[in-house]
């Protein structure tokens, strides 16, 4: 998450980067206290994120961090998260996982009642039939040097200790099996919707970042 | 037109120099753009800011913005009512909004009068 800040904030191009979590962790949310988890503290690594909202278990879970410059998104805030949403939707249908975007309820806050991100779907949030969150997303915005966003967000592929209420991709497909083609839909479906180019990258040193 | 008292950032704050000592804080344009929001971040009194450099982050539905500061020094004085009278920055974001008082060192080279950012805005920045 540290080498998604510095994409933020020093990387030209756009960006899209898909990661998992070895140990599995514990993100907060920006302004989250640390108090309020020293339970989880004890026995999963914690870490503190750039964006806001509620705390994340990130154990089997797909992350992935969009970081353009801010007028290749949408300026609207919602149609920001929508557009790249919706491509995994429809990524994930292709591939055997029904989910849509929840249109009602709130926009979760960077102090969220519930303290677990999952806890509570918000309007904008990916949600199975069953209304459980599958996926959710978070954005940092910089001014200078230029507007750029960060967005990134987890994709459930199977529950977390902590938060075993979620919506996940094993309860509808085999997420070992999907995972590789379900990045690729992911990108294709994104890049096509920005109207960028993809240019696979898989060592970190190509995009001239160094990580922090 | 906004007050022509004081100077702007393209990134939407503003200073107003009197003596040595800068007010600044958020324009109305920014607010506009960040819809309900929810928490401020502010820095100490007695720590330093820098021109050009984020001083602070403001967080509205689903994400979180950088703050930058005009102006160079050490904060003198923080609007601490400010975090939670967020409607402020709504109902009076050139007054009662102001977020800190900063002895100035030094200054933006990127400073505009209100005409300029007045312009600045029209163009969509």
């Amino acid at each position: 998450m540290a080498f998604d800040e510095a994409l933020l904030h020093g990387g030209s191009g756009p960006v899209l980067r898909f990661y998992g979590w070895l140990p599995h962790a514990v993100s907060l949310g920006r302004f989250q206290r640390d108090a309020d988890f020293s339970d989880v503290a004890m026995h999963t690594p914690v870490v503190r994120r750039a964006t806001g909202g509620g705390a994340i278990h990130h154990a089997h879970e797909l992350t992935y961090a969009l970081v353009v410059d801010a007028g290749a998104l949408p300026a609207d805030l919602a149609d920001s998260y929508a557009v790249v949403h919706d491509a995994f939707v429809a990524a994930l249908e292709h591939h055997g996982v029904r989910c849509h975007r929840k249109r009602d309820g709130k926009q979760a806050g960077a102090r969220p009642i519930e303290r677990w991100c999952f806890a509570e779907p918000g309007a904008g949030d990916l949600v199975d039939d069953a209304g459980r969150k599958l996926l959710g997303s978070a954005q940092r915005r910089i001014r200078l040097p230029r507007e750029r966003v960060l967005q990134h967000g987890s994709l459930v592929l199977r529950p977390a200790p902590h938060t075993p209420f979620t919506a996940a991709v094993c309860h509808q497909a085999d997420p070992d099996a999907i995972l590789g083609p379900l990045q690729e839909s992911i990108a294709t479906g994104l890049a096509r919707a920005l109207g960028l180019a993809i240019q696979p990258c898989t060592d970190p040193a190509e995009t001239g970042i160094e990580l922090p | 037109m906004r007050p022509n008292d004081r100077k702007y950032l393209k990134s939407h704050e503003w200073c107003k120099i009197d003596g040595d000592v800068a007010t600044l804080g958020i324009t109305d344009f920014a607010v506009s753009q960040l819809s309900d929001l929810v928490f401020l971040d502010l820095p100490n009194k007695g720590s330093s800011v820098s021109a050009d450099t984020s001083f602070g982050s403001i967080e509205s539905v689903k994400a979180v913005s950088d703050i930058y500061s005009p102006v160079s020094g050490e904060v003198i004085e923080v609007n601490k009512a400010l975090p939670d009278n967020l409607d402020w920055l709504s109902t009076d974001p050139f007054g009662q909004a102001w977020m800190l008082k900063v002895k100035v060192t030094g200054k933006s080279a990127g400073l505009m009068d209100a005409a300029a950012y007045e312009q600045n805005c029209a163009d969509g920045h």
